[in-house]
């Protein structure tokens, strides 16, 4: 997503789902993972007649309320969205004049997609070519489309080209930048957008500044810190601060080490020996039986949580694992950011009960003993010269004043408070504030440009001014490829711009060139380097003036010629039921220090044919009662006992070849060797090649009940079997996330 | 709320996406012990394309109630507002009352918080029983008497789709009117501008 169009993030929000024609869903089931979210795609049916189409290799609670269904065969997304490229082009569907002013390599689409007949994708997906072809038809000529997408289509070695695919297929539609349209990709809970915003990823600073030592200068100086005492005290030096670190899928590899067989490593010549986890519950992690390697070879675990994290339960190691309570959100306050990239502020209901800490407290505490207090809560007293800082209006304050790139300036604490203390003068549906909040939309979806900027609830639009929240694609891949302009064509900048065609992003040196204006020598003096590091925010105050956005005005860009795969390819899973296929779309070669870890692609879907031994499709999935790795759900009486045991979702033909009876027990065996043993639900909401297994469950590992190792009084309301047994070996090439949602299994009666 | 209402509950099966909100609000509210189901979701035909569909079932509040006319004990009394509630002290457990409910609605504790075992519980609309009104003993055998707070049952205000609806008879069917005649006639949302509103075109 960021790689074709700027930023990684929902361009619409759950409410303007609601202006849809069309709505097709990849991989996500919002009527199961947002029911509240769900309303607005019920509401556009009610009201728009819009039709819901669900792509999803099980039939979810939200394919119950869709108009079409297509039970695709997991791993195959980018064969399906050819497919349908293939019949836009070939109609002539597409958006032509969107596509040559706004899109840049659209023509290797139409090639490859060229080759994506109705039959052949059948044969690939599993999807009736009638189906596909009445889908396609349904959904280009309803305008505008949006486009859904979740975990289903991300959790795959493919993932990330996956998610270049889907907005290459609403760019072919001109569904960009219009409401109703979008890529309106769902977050999984809450906050998501907010801690992927604030870096809690190993590849980039906070707001997606990337690691390189300007970008590390520019985060010294506005965290008020020595540049040089964060390379040499706080890394190695100052080579590995520029190096991505480990990934949560990936961790356990860091402690292991390459032993015994396992990936090796490159970490300056040593492996993890400390894991520190907050709010992360370790059963949603792929490979349980790698991870409870890792843990087990620890020297120290530490893991603060308001309710006991699996991982205490799961390792065998019986000294140096720290269990510390955690407050929950209900006893602080400060910002979340929603699927929408909009804030709220949160306030606190009571104190901390009985020895609970906040996150940030554990954090200040921690930071003390290790020395680093003064320059970790250094950034917050700046702004005001302070002795003292007051938490988390100083945090917020110091978020806005220093993230320009997703455009946070706006976010003061002050501002977001009133919003969310005024929320009943917001609209619903568009976000737009009323009376007093006039001129602003509801919690200030970045970018957020300037302190009196309104937000930006819908990305890309040309057709809103800069100051109403307009925009073009941002310029972020240069000037020009292969001698082609890579800014946007004439006429398609953003309505009341004073730069009517494309236009880089802005520097000290373009500033006055591009916007046409002269800057005063002491605005000159001021100016930042360019509109991402600009604290004088000279360039977007001039920029809002001229109604230009400060990013620039370019074309995404269907092509990414730093991938391995420049345009989309498909290629099979690791592992694979189509063994046939496997030949024809092989996966990668393998990637080494991905991520800081060598990883297997090629070399492990040829290790052997899967499909032979492990023929059926495992899909994994969530509960509605359930979120993320269930540990707080688990513990409540009233939602544990609407699932109180792990199961699998089985068909009757399927589990009879078994032998097994709807309620019996049943074995799951995985490519990697390992187990589990879980209750047998017969179910139709998955074929006869496929079984549905929740991820929510933690306690038993491979057929044994950990649950006595619970402290006293700490055993959840529900155990069972973590998923993430069985999950199979694989992750994206660009990105590490697991595979989780296209491995194989093979089952027999317990 | 007129003079005349009577209260009912409204399940839309095209919105239920049977999240079971409104259950476990309605268990969470009023403490309920496990295994006592005021209100349930039930799926019908589940994982079969185009006939899967879910529902809300609770105590229907019967204006005519068939739990009512058959009790031994004459254990019910229907309020003026429609709600068809019952006296736990008067109850004797016979479970007449589940034969005679065309919903399933009674409820048969084991043990627990509900006081006697067996004596029958069910959805009481959130307004509590024949104590006196929030007291702590209502509370205790009945669980919250939020209509008394001027407050919408919990089930319905917790549900995420606004399938499940609660109020005067006559306020539902207009909410549901109004659902039927939005169809196909846009969004609802504020005008903002001509321009919005035509197009370029204008």
């Amino acid at each position: 997503m960021a790689n074709t169009w700027g930023y990684g993030a929902m361009t619409n929000s759950l409410g303007d789902i609601q202006n849809s024609k069309a709505i097709i869903i990849f991989g996500a089931n919002p009527a199961v993972n947002h029911p509240v979210g769900f309303q607005h795609f019920l509401k556009a049916k009610e009201r728009n007649n819009a039709k819901i189409i669900v792509i999803d290799p099980v039939f979810t609670k939200t394919a119950a309320k869709a108009d079409h269904y297509c039970r695709i065969r997991p791993g195959t997304d980018i064969p399906f969205m050819y497919g349908m490229l293939h019949l836009i082009f070939k109609n002539n569907w597409q958006d032509d004049k969107f596509i040559n002013d706004r899109v840049y390599g659209m023509e290797d689409i139409m090639e490859e997609a060229k080759k994506w007949n109705p039959k052949k994708v059948e044969d690939v997906t599993g999807v009736p070519a009638d189906q596909l072809i009445q889908i396609t038809k349904l959904y280009a000529q309803s305008n505008p489309g949006t486009l859904i997408w979740a975990m289903g289509l991300t959790q795959h070695t493919v993932g990330s080209s996956n998610t270049r695919l889907a907005p290459i297929l609403q760019l072919s539609l001109g569904n960009m930048g219009v409401e109703g349209g979008g890529t309106n990709i769902l977050r999984g809970h809450d906050n998501v957008q907010g801690a992927t915003d604030m870096c809690c990823l190993s590849h980039t600073l906070p707001g997606y500044y990337g690691l390189s030592s300007g970008s590390w200068k520019y985060f010294a100086k506005s965290w008020g810190v020595d540049y040089n005492w964060l390379a040499t005290k706080r890394f190695k030096n100052e080579e590995w601060m520029g190096k991505k670190g480990f990934t949560l899928s990936r961790w356990w590899a860091g402690v292991l080490d390459g032993k015994d067989g396992n990936d090796q490593i490159h970490n300056a010549g040593t492996n993890l020996k400390n894991l520190f986890v907050m709010g992360n519950g370790i059963t949603s992690i792929a490979q349980q039986a790698k991870v409870k390697e890792g843990l087990d070879n620890l020297d120290m675990i530490v893991l603060c949580d308001p309710f006991v994290n699996e991982a205490a339960i799961l390792t065998d190691k019986q000294d140096d694992v720290f269990i510390l309570p955690a407050a929950t959100q209900f006893e602080t306050s400060g910002t979340v950011v929603a699927t929408n990239r909009s804030a709220q502020w949160r306030t606190k209901v009571v104190e901390p009960m009985y020895e609970s800490k906040t996150d940030h407290d554990i954090m200040f505490e921690l930071a003390k003993r290790l020395g680093f207090y003064d320059e970790y809560t250094a950034g917050m007293k700046i702004k005001e010269n302070k002795k003292d800082f007051t938490w988390p209006e100083d945090a917020s304050d110091e978020i806005a004043r220093i993230i320009k790139t997703i455009g946070l300036t706006g976010w003061t604490a002050k501002r977001l408070k009133k919003h969310t203390e005024n929320w009943h003068m917001f609209d619903q549906i568009s976000g737009r504030g009323y009376g007093e909040m006039k001129g602003e939309y509801y919690g200030l979806p970045w970018p957020v440009w300037t302190e009196t900027h309104g937000g930006s609830p819908l990305l890309y639009n040309i057709n809103r001014s800069v100051k109403d929240g307009g925009m073009g694609f941002r310029n972020r891949f240069g000037l020009e490829h292969d001698g082609q302009d890579l800014l946007s064509g004439k006429g398609s900048a953003p309505k009341d711009s004073a730069n009517k065609d494309g236009y880089p992003e802005i520097t000290a040196k373009n500033i006055e060139k591009v916007l046409g204006i002269k800057l005063t020598a002491d605005e000159k003096k001021r100016i930042g380097k360019n509109w991402k590091v600009d604290t004088s925010n000279i360039i977007a105050e001039k920029c809002m003036e001229r109604g230009m956005a400060p990013y620039g005005n370019a074309k995404a860009r269907a092509k990414v010629w730093t991938f391995p795969d420049q345009i989309p390819m498909h290629r099979e899973p690791l592992h694979s039921p189509r063994q046939d296929l496997v030949k024809k779309y092989p996966s990668y070669q393998d990637k080494s220090n991905h991520y800081r870890v060598d990883t297997k692609y090629i070399s492990k879907q040829n290790e052997q044919d899967w499909s032979k031994d492990f023929p059926i499709n495992l899909v994994t999935g969530r509960l509605v009662n359930m979120n993320g790795a269930g540990m707080e759900n688990r513990a409540s009486k009233y939602l544990a006992a609407l699932s109180p045991e792990m199961f699998c979702s089985i068909h009757p033909d399927l589990a009879g070849k078994h032998g097994i009876r709807d309620g019996s027990m049943m074995w799951i065996h995985s490519p990697e060797g390992t187990k589990i043993k879980v209750k047998a639900n017969y179910s139709h909401s998955v074929s006869e090649d496929r079984i549905f297994i929740p991820f929510h469950f933690a306690g038993h590992f491979q057929g044994e009940d950990l649950s006595h190792k619970y402290p006293k009084g700490t055993k959840p309301y529900a155990v069972g079997e973590s998923a993430n047994t069985v999950t199979n070996y694989g992750y994206d090439i660009i990105t590490q996330i697991p595979e989780t949602k296209g491995g194989l299994c093979r089952i027999e009666y317990a | 709320m007129s003079e005349n209402a009577r209260l009912k509950f409204y399940c839309d099966e095209h919105r239920c996406i049977s999240c079971d909100g409104c259950s476990v609000a309605c268990a969470e509210a009023h403490e309920l012990p496990a295994g006592i189901n005021r209100r349930k979701v039930i799926t019908m035909n589940e994982g079969i394309i185009g006939l899967e569909y879910s529902l809300s079932i609770a105590c229907m509040h019967c204006t005519d109630a068939p739990c009512e006319q058959v009790c031994p004990t004459d254990c019910f009394y229907i309020r003026e507002d429609g709600i068809v509630l019952h006296d736990k002290e008067k109850c004797i457990g016979c479970a007449y009352c589940l034969y005679a409910c065309p919903f399933g609605a009674p409820q048969f504790p084991s043990d627990g918080a509900f006081g006697i075992k067996g004596v029958m519980d069910k959805c009481t609309m959130c307004a509590g029983g024949p104590e006196e009104t929030n007291s702590h003993k209502e509370r205790e055998l009945y669980g919250q008497n939020r209509i008394a707070e001027g407050k919408v049952p919990v089930c319905a205000a917790m549900c995420s789709t606004k399938a499940l609806l609660v109020g005067d008879s006559a306020e539902i069917s207009d909410i549901y009117r109004e659902r039927v005649l939005s169809v196909g006639h846009g969004v609802k949302t504020q005008p903002y501008g001509w321009s919005t509103a035509y197009g370029s075109k204008i």
